[in-house]
């Protein structure tokens, strides 16, 4: 029993001692001395947590009149912080304390849980400033989005006025251009029988002139025979302003061309012959494809200008080969020239440079305008070097070949070999510029354009493959554009094809009764073409493609491949379930297993040539034996193809799908109309 | 402030619900308060919250609150200024970079906290580091964060000298001059203090730390 108070001692964490009225120890118990180090004569304050003093100065004025109990105070022992709880009462004129430590886990645990909290609060900030910067971009999207639909509401508005402007504009091009050429119609009948009634009379036929009368009636035609020409020019200008004209390309030597000019020039050549014409000799191989009537028009109005300013000297005609596809004409004469400030005014409509020689020799004032717009209609330029008094040189520089035939060229070629990915569209127009049109409207659409310019190249396309969709838009005045849509509704093998009419003369009801799909009138609206194509061309043409093979992977990598494409799959596991199916079915093609548990395929391919049903349907071969030279020899007669399998990928097999519609001429299977 | 004066009530209401140990009362009498004086955040912040703060370190200086309740009171608090912080409007980010931190020593992290909302929700980039941030810390987070303003908090005294060894030991930096702010409690004893320092400029409180803030960095004073 003795121990125990010893262990109390030990444990306890109870202290007592005694200060004066000033905070000094005047005594300390064992634990106090041990505990907080308290010494008598030290002040009690000095173990005050930095900050603290305070609350210990107040503990010990309040004690010296009354007792207090159940004081908190922040000590610092040993350099570490700890909390003690005091009474404190008043004894001897000074303060008696009886304290208790906090055990220092819960100090822990305090600080602990404050610093936690401190790294909570730290997080909860940056989680609330992100989610900020989140609303901040959001708003700042929502406002952007806004001043975007603004500006595209704007956008379009502008684009509505714009569109409005060009429509005025086109109308009165158009209303100008056709007071133009309807006004110069109306003159021409009045002139022409000026021209003829004056050289009647020159004739003398009613009877003979006098001198004088005739001198006059000569005014009389000259004027006539310029108002004429002028007549025809303002012609040739309206209609290259209107767009109406046609290049007609074909290939021809520029040798060929001197030699024209110069039959139809020569008598133009001055009388006395002060002036030469001279055609220089091209070289042999200068071959062009382009518009010959056009090379020549220009060509015939810059020789006849030259002559016209020479008074002697030479008019020379010369050709030239020059880098990068083109070639120059140039006509050079030994005339008066032309000053460089003047050059751009010669190409302007109805001007002429004043001066005496221009004076002598009037023209229209519309020949190089008309030249110049038609080289830029032939892809080329008309240029002028001269310099006054040093004679002219007219220079027309032309692509060898025309950049449409050119393009033509090139979407033929497209055209030509299929793309697996594709939907073909057989698109017969006449007109280049709008073939291109089409092709780049249906391209990205997942279309290939297969050009036709005529019924007839229409015709030659559709017994090699078959389109998805046909767009005829070719002139449907021609009564041939319209026996050729009756003809694709009334074949069988054609019927099912989807056919567009688009076209600018509105004979709806007539394609209609003919059959046509849909009818438009241009413009043509892009997205409402695609559209239109993407629903009518799926549920359109469908080739059905039988399988007959017993091996079941077989069967599924092929429909694997074929899915998603327009080709419908039917399928048979063995040899007279094939030859069953494709009799009932008339599957546009046929893969077949050169090796089935039940047969072979030669007795496939007999059973299926034997009836003329299924005779002409093509046959693709696809097998995994190594086939020996008789049998591929026998075999070729007999297939369009033969695959090994182990080289079968899903473009091959549509191709060789395709080739074989190809090669059987696609409508002469007659599976449509079976 | 008087007593009319609604803060005056709100604070006192506030302060009886943290003793209370009532943390949904405390944020939902500060919202009602926002609701029916149209106090400002700023308002809620500085006159409500750090005034009843400072209410209840005096408690305990007088022996009325233990410590725990003196815990539980500032974690209330520490929830208020979280909700202020989330829905108060935020100025529009002005890419200025500022750190705040307390000094060695120096574990009164309130209102250093508060202050560092105040720059934050005007627009400022702040890093806050927290109390008692070793000066040797406080040396290597300037050479990462790079920020165009230094504000120190000092609360205690007795952590002054602490605070002038930070002071001295950023001016001795290599490099462009810092500018450095100086607040906190033990700064209001003696304004004179700050330039003695050899601060650039002096706050008693978050308003006039955010005022300094934009004065040291040449932007309009709002």
């Amino acid at each position: 029993m003795s121990e125990l108070p010893e262990l109390f001692a030990r444990a306890s964490r109870e202290l007592a001692f005694t200060c004066d009225a000033s905070g000094v120890v005047t005594w300390a118990d064992a634990r106090a001395q041990r505990l907080l180090s308290l010494q008598p004569g030290a002040r009690f304050d000095r173990h005050a947590a930095p900050g603290t003093e305070a609350k210990i100065a107040w503990l010990l004025s309040s004690a010296l009149a009354k007792e207090e109990r159940g004081w908190e105070l922040a000590l610092v022992v040993g350099g570490k912080p700890a909390t003690a709880v005091f009474s404190a009462a008043p004894h001897q004129g000074g303060v008696a304390f009886l304290g208790s430590l906090v055990p220092e886990d819960y100090g822990a645990i305090v600080e602990q849980v404050t610093s936690a909290m401190a790294e909570i609060v730290t997080l909860n900030r940056d989680t609330a400033r992100q989610k900020k910067v989140i609303e901040q971009r959001h708003l700042e999207v929502v406002s952007l989005n806004r001043s975007l639909e603004d500006s595209m509401r704007a956008v379009k508005a502008m684009h509505a006025e714009l569109e409005d402007r060009a429509e005025a504009l086109r109308r009165s091009v158009d209303v100008r251009g056709r007071v133009v050429s309807n006004v110069s119609h109306e003159f021409r009948t009045p002139l022409h029988a000026m021209l003829g009634l004056s050289q009647l009379l020159l004739d003398e036929a009613d009877g003979p002139l006098s001198g004088e009368q005739r001198k006059q009636i000569n005014f009389i035609r000259q004027g006539t025979e310029q108002l004429s020409q002028m007549v025809n020019d303002l012609l040739d200008l309206a209609k290259i302003e209107a767009g109406k004209v046609i290049i007609r390309s074909a290939k021809f030597a520029v040798g060929e061309l001197f030699g024209a000019l110069r039959g139809m020039l020569a008598p133009l050549g001055r009388e006395g012959n002060l002036v030469q014409l001279v055609f220089e000799e091209p070289p042999g191989d200068l071959l062009l494809e382009t518009d010959l009537a056009k090379v020549s028009q220009v060509m015939r109005n810059l020789i006849s200008n030259a002559l016209k300013f020479t008074q002697a000297g030479e008019v020379r005609i010369s050709a030239a080969r020059m880098a990068n596809g083109f070639t120059r004409l140039t006509v050079r004469d030994t005339g008066f020239g032309i000053a460089p400030c003047d050059h751009e005014r010669v190409f302007e409509e109805f001007e002429q440079i004043p001066g005496p020689e221009q004076a002598r020799v009037r023209g229209t004032g519309l020949g190089l305008p008309i030249s110049r717009r038609i080289a830029t209609l032939l892809g080329g330029t008309l240029t002028l070097e001269s310099e006054l008094g040093q004679g002219a040189s007219f220079t027309l520089t032309l692509p060898l070949i025309h950049p449409e035939v050119q393009e033509m060229e090139a979407l033929t070629q497209r055209s030509k070999s299929l793309d697996p990915a594709r939907k073909p569209v057989l698109v017969v127009e006449d007109e280049r510029e709008t073939l291109f049109a089409y092709e780049q409207y249906l391209a990205p659409g997942g279309y290939q354009v297969i050009p036709a310019r005529t019924v007839d190249e229409a015709r030659s396309v559709l017994l090699r493959m078959r389109p998805a969709a046909i767009l005829l838009d070719i002139m449907l005045e021609h009564e041939s554009t319209w026996t050729f849509l009756s003809e694709l509704k009334r074949n069988p093998d054609t019927a099912d094809i989807p056919v567009l009419v688009m076209t600018i003369v509105n004979k709806a009801q007539k394609a209609r009764a003919l059959g046509a799909d849909e009818f438009w009138l241009k413009p043509i609206d892009k997205d409402r073409l695609l559209r239109k194509l993407d629903s009518i061309s799926t549920k359109g043409a469908i080739t059905r493609v039988l399988i007959i093979d017993d091996d079941q992977a077989a069967r599924y990598l092929i429909r694997q491949y074929l899915s998603g494409s327009e080709f419908r799959l039917i399928e048979a596991s063995t040899g007279p379930e094939g030859v069953r199916l494709a009799q009932e079915r008339l599957p546009h093609v046929i893969f077949l297993d050169f090796l089935l548990q039940d047969a072979t395929a030669f007795e496939v391919l007999d059973e299926l040539k034997s009836n003329p049903r299924t005779r002409s349907i093509p046959v693709i071969l696809n097998t995994a034996y190594q086939l020996d030279e008789e049998q591929v020899a026998r075999l070729s007669g007999l297939t369009e193809a033969i695959i090994a399998k182990q080289h079968l990928s899903r473009e091959l097999a549509i191709n060789r799908i395709r080739d074989a519609l190809g090669g059987a001429g696609l409508g002469a299977h007659g599976a449509q109309g079976g | 402030m008087t007593g009319t004066d609604p803060i005056v009530e709100v604070r006192a209401r506030y302060l009886a619900a943290q003793l209370a140990g009532d943390r949904r009362r405390a944020l939902e009498l500060l919202a009602e308060s926002v609701k029916a004086h149209g106090l400002s955040a700023a308002q809620v912040q500085l006159q409500v919250i750090q005034e009843a703060q400072r209410e209840i370190g005096q408690l305990w200086q007088e022996n009325r609150i233990t410590i725990a309740q003196e815990h539980m009171a500032t974690s209330i608090s520490q929830l208020a200024l979280a909700q202020i912080f989330q829905s108060a409007p935020s100025a529009a980010p002005n890419g200025r970079r500022v750190l705040v931190a307390c000094v060695e020593g120096e574990m009164h992290e309130f209102p250093t906290q508060l202050a560092a909302d105040t720059l934050d929700l005007a627009g400022f980039e702040v890093r806050f580091l927290g109390a008692n941030v070793p000066t040797d810390s406080l040396l290597a987070m300037i050479d990462e964060i790079a920020p165009e303003v230094l504000a120190l908090s000092c609360a205690m005294l007795f952590n002054v000298p602490s605070l002038r060894e930070a002071v001295r030991r950023v001016r001795a930096r290599p490099g462009p001059r810092l500018p450095i702010l100086v607040g906190g409690h033990a700064l209001e004893w003696s304004p004179e203090l700050a330039t003695s320092l050899g601060a650039d400029g002096f706050g008693s409180d978050a308003l006039a730390l955010l005022s300094e803030t934009r004065r040291v960095l040449g932007m309009p004073v709002v």
